[in-house]
């Protein structure tokens, strides 16, 4: 998509981006009526707006939540219809350019925390729709935020992003594929554009731009990872079938396959839950369209690592070593996680208490997604099996120390996952401290200090050399 | 005298009452330090040791005493540390480790009726307490919304505000016997801190059936939990820090803590004020190894009134096989009980009580019967079958009224930290014993309703202790009678406060825990309000992290 395209066309979209936003705004004086109000609703609900515009127990869309990025926390800002301290004021073309090209109404620039690459797809009659619901559907909220944005230097400079959205944000809404079915352009859109599945599936470059030849091909997100979900047989979605795909989106969980935590499960309970059977289907069929990628670790997919098994043999009437960090991985089994995912890691009859084996959690070589379900559990909202909100998995950041989680999650992998995933002291001393520290801060200020100019000339060098 | 540490508050205990009342100092600014006498220790290591037991319905198996802070073990053999005077035996258990001993309780959180506060206006027994039911009921409310307490609202105890969540799912067992006992008898879910749904950051109960001696999931709410929380909040908390000693200035005033740490090596904190949260045994135990000259029998102890009035609840039971099958042990494993004897003129004259329903599986006991009884192969199957699907029980517990000769005092013999054991007089009184001869006319209703066989009562004159200690510390308005007063703050002692068990002034006929944690946010609140600070609004325990 966008980064692969040419100058020339960037050009002639923003031109007619210009325009078509013209021409709506004109048609924004008309009352908007109740079914584009809703529809209006949905859309923003495909687009997770109030994951990050609103905190837990907090009213939507007031924000307030930092946003963690590589650069600092970014707070997300309050986007009711309050002309006082929200978009109140917007005028659509305002509201169009805040959305699709990350340019507020006073003409700062925002950060790409909002995912405004993607939304960039988005057409003009949907948002149109969205702007009748936040105006028309949503509480007006009279007040700022608790925290500000306060990025280091040179970010604090919102106009720094001008020269970043020069390289990386493309303003053409998505075009159709004639060649393609309906239902497959509608995943497509739903996915590049307000499901903005890339923002995390897709890995970024140095200068955290998408990097367009990965497309959903899996990246670190600091402490959670997100997986590959290419149409890879094994690293990828390649062996779920359209409705296990379409299922999981809903319920967060797939038999045999894996279930949705961190930001996936925040994802499916703020946003994919709510969408149309028929969308999530074509989200699926989309999805499972996209080129493969494969990490050379996955000999076999993700979900078909490990088996049944146990170690009780080698614990029982053997009594606990002095130093409790010493505990083997069995042990540490045996007390913290049998009672839930079972003796043999099988997990529970119906599988709402996951089996540990054919689980693309262990199955992969990147064992982060182990970790942080060990440290922080499993938290869902609304959605849980059976209503079991809150917490499907308890966390144990408290009460398991590093040493005993590298045990644990080595003794899973070895057992009942990929043996090729490891689980290091390193690792999850870094996840524990909330993910490694972004070197784009000093890398950015170091080329700065160097020379400042020859910063932009070294990027439009190195732009031209991804083209 | 090795380093010397100071703190705004010092609480002595990490139990889960302690531990709740330091978290809420901490919360609104305070300073506060926990000195635990027992090693720190996390629920993996005593699921690990449960599931290694070889003695699973010993509910100590899984928490070995330490020599650096020694508690009472029973089996296989009495460790002899809570010495036995007599007449009758007082076996209890507690647990001397970071968080306290409801890391095996059944989570039994309910409150008073009423009438339990005025048990002696009404009746002409025991004492009343100097608060009221209506003074406490805030304080009840703040307890259950941090533990997660859910139950029935037609238990006896009226409340403003809703329980936090829906009781856990009725097991089948307790349905069955709910519905055969209707409407002769009216079956109610117990009051429980234990999640229904996910809350506080603990996933719901999904019936392991060993609330005891471990929940392995922390469904349950227990004292390691809230030890957890306090740290969170901002408390330190010191394990292996065994006090020995509480010293005073020549106005009485407390002003520092002594304590052996593993090693022995004694060390001494400072303080402006002290909270003794150590268990209605082993606070009165350091208040009278506290003697001094000025003090000659020990802290808050001039009226001879600290130890005196120990109480617990007394059980007698009932097995029988139903007629039916029940298959205990789905679920949690004390979930429903009879409430209509908890109250009623008939207290004049004996004991009020409470009839529990155990949920227990009863495989592991049938087993040993079994086996001890030398059946084996096809019959051995068949009647383990019958025997865990038809067996069940219910027991009462029994009110005990405040006697000023059961008591705790020091013994002779000295622990293994060469400290004087704690020792225990204690005899079960002509109105429990009325109480227990009342119940029988109800044990054999409930056998005759599920069809009951093989009648199997706890043998006459035998009486299970169910660690529910109170009185030892009791609050009162008459300071001759009593060891502190309506704020849990010694008559003789302004900076020094109870929050323990022990401060009940009677034991009413529900697990004394609840009151327990209730009157130590009252004591807190208090204490705040003194120094003209708001207590910081609890933060709701919904889903989320473990603050």
């Amino acid at each position: 998509m966008s980064a692969r395209m040419s100058w020339r066309r960037v050009l002639i979209f923003a031109g007619l981006t210009l325009l078509a936003s013209q021409v709506n705004a004109a048609g924004a004086a008309n009352v908007a009526n109740a079914a584009q109000i809703e529809r209006g609703r949905y859309l923003a609900t495909a687009g997770d707006c109030i994951a990050c515009h609103s905190v837990a127990g907090g009213k939507p869309m007031a924000g307030g939540l930092a946003v963690a990025t590589p650069i600092g926390a970014i707070i997300a800002s309050n986007i009711t219809p309050s002309k006082s301290h929200g978009i109140g004021n917007y005028s659509l073309a305002q509201f169009s350019q805040a959305v699709r090209h990350g340019v507020r109404a006073d003409g700062a620039h925002l950060y790409p925390a909002m995912p405004y690459t993607a939304y960039a797809r988005v057409t003009d009659d949907d948002m149109a729709a969205m702007y009748a619901w936040f105006m028309h559907g949503v509480a007006p909220v009279d007040a700022a935020p608790a925290q500000t944005t306060r990025l280091p230097f040179p970010f604090n400079i919102r106009l720094s992003m001008m020269a970043w959205n020069w390289l990386f944000l493309d303003k053409q809404p998505f075009v159709a594929d004639p060649a393609r079915s309906v239902e497959w352009n509608r995943g497509a859109y739903l996915v590049q554009g307000l499901g903005h599945c890339g923002t995390c599936h897709t890995p970024r470059n140095a200068l955290m731009g998408e990097q367009a030849s990965k497309q959903l091909g899996g990246a670190n997100l600091g402490t959670w990872s997100a997986p590959n979900i290419t149409s890879d047989v094994n690293s990828g979605v390649g062996s779920w079938s359209q409705q296990e795909l379409a299922a999981y989106l809903r319920t967060g969980r797939s038999a045999q396959r894996g279930q949705a935590a961190g930001p996936m499960a925040e994802a499916i309970d703020h946003s994919l839950r709510h969408l149309s059977e028929a969308d999530l289907n074509a989200i699926a069929l989309y999805v499972k369209s996209v080129p493969a990628l494969r990490d050379p670790n996955d000999s076999k997919p993700v979900t078909q690592w490990g088996q049944a098994g146990d170690k009780l043999a080698e614990l029982r009437g053997v009594p606990l070593p002095k130093d409790l960090n010493r505990m083997s991985g069995a042990q540490l089994y045996d007390a913290n996680c049998a009672s839930c995912h079972q003796a043999k890691g099988q997990g529970s009859f119906d599988g709402s208490l996951p089996p540990l084996f054919h689980n693309s959690t262990t199955g992969r070589s990147n064992t982060n997604n182990l970790v942080m379900a060990m440290l922080d559990g499993v938290q869902r909202q609304g959605a849980g099996v059976g209503n079991a909100d809150g917490y499907l998995m308890p966390a144990f950041r408290q009460t398991l120390s590093s040493e005993q989680i590298v045990s644990l999650g080595n003794y899973v992998q070895q057992l009942y996952g990929n043996p090729a995933g490891k689980v290091t002291l390193e690792q999850v001393t870094i996840l524990r401290q909330g993910g490694a520290p972004s070197d784009l801060i000093g890398l950015v200020r170091g080329s700065l200090i160097v020379a400042g100019l020859a910063l932009l000339l070294l990027i439009l060098w190195w732009r031209r050399k991804e083209d | 005298m090795a380093e010397q540490m100071t703190s705004d508050y010092l609480v002595i205990g990490s139990g889960i009452i302690g531990s709740l009342a330091a978290r809420k100092l901490a919360l609104a600014g305070a300073s506060v330090l926990i000195l635990e006498a027992g090693p720190r220790v996390t629920r993996g290591e005593i699921v690990s040791r449960f599931r290694n037991s070889t003695r699973r319905s010993d509910l100590m198996s899984p928490y070995p005493s330490v020599p650096t802070a020694p508690h009472p073990i029973y089996q296989p053999t009495d460790s002899g540390y809570l010495v036995q005077a007599g007449p009758y035996p007082y076996p209890a258990e507690y647990i001397r480790q970071f968080g306290g001993t409801t890391w095996h309780w059944a989570a039994q959180a309910w409150r008073n009726v009423p009438n339990d506060f005025r048990l002696h206006s009404l009746y002409g027994v025991g004492v009343d307490w100097p608060i009221s039911y209506d003074e406490l009921e805030p304080y009840y409310q703040e307890a259950e919304e941090i533990m997660g307490v859910s139950g029935a609202d037609n238990t006896g105890s009226p409340r403003k505000q809703p329980f936090p969540m829906e009781p856990v799912i009725e097991a089948y067992a307790m349905r069955r016997v709910r519905e055969r006992l209707a409407p002769e008898y009216k079956v109610v879910s117990n009051t429980t801190a234990r999640n229904s749904v996910s809350y506080g950051g603990r996933p719901a109960c999904c019936g392991n059936n060993n609330c005891q001696p471990i929940c392995p999931v922390d469904a349950q709410y227990h004292g390691g939990i809230a030890a957890l929380q306090a740290e969170a909040a901002g408390v330190t908390i010191r394990v292996n820090a065994n006090v020995y000693q509480l010293e005073h200035d020549a106005q009485g005033r407390i002003v520092a803590a002594l304590y052996y740490d593993a090693d022995k090596n004694s060390h001494r904190v400072t303080a402006k004020t002290f909270i003794l949260a150590a268990n209605g045994i082993e606070s009165p135990r350091l208040l009278l190894l506290s003697a001094s000259s000025k003090y000659p029998k020990g802290l808050a102890n001039s009226n001879d009134m600290v130890g005196r009035h120990l109480m617990d609840h007394p059980s007698t039971s009932l097995t029988f096989d139903a007629d039916e099958d029940l298959w205990l042990g789905r679920g949690p494993q004390s979930p429903s009980s009879i409430g209509t004897m908890r109250d009623g003129a008939f207290r004049g004259t004996h004991a009020a009580y409470r009839l529990d329903f155990t949920n227990i599986s009863r495989v592991d006991g049938a087993t040993r019967d079994l086996i001890s009884r030398g059946v084996y192969g096809e019959e051995f199957e068949r009647q383990l079958r019958f025997s865990s699907a038809r067996e069940m029980s219910l027991k009462t517990v029994l009110e005990v009224l405040p006697n000023p000769d059961n008591r705790i005092t020091l013994s002779s013999e000295k622990d293994s930290m060469g400290i004087p054991k704690p020792q225990a007089h204690y005899s079960i009184g002509d109105y429990t014993r009325l109480g227990h001869q009342r119940a029988q006319k109800d044990f054999a209703a409930v056998a005759r309703l599920m069809g009951g066989t093989n009648l199997r009562p706890s043998k006459e004159g035998a009486y299970a202790n169910n660690q529910h200690i109170c009185g030892t510390l009791s609050m009162g308005r008459d300071a001759a009678v009593s060891v502190c007063n309506e704020w849990g703050r010694a008559h003789e002692h302004a900076n020094l406060f109870f929050c323990s068990t022990g401060v009940l002034p009677t034991c009413g006929t529900c697990n004394s825990t609840e009151n327990g944690v209730a009157l130590a946010l009252r004591t807190v609140d208090h204490i705040l309000a003194e120094q003209g600070i708001k207590p910081a609004p609890a933060p709701v325990a919904s889903a989320g992290a473990r603050v």
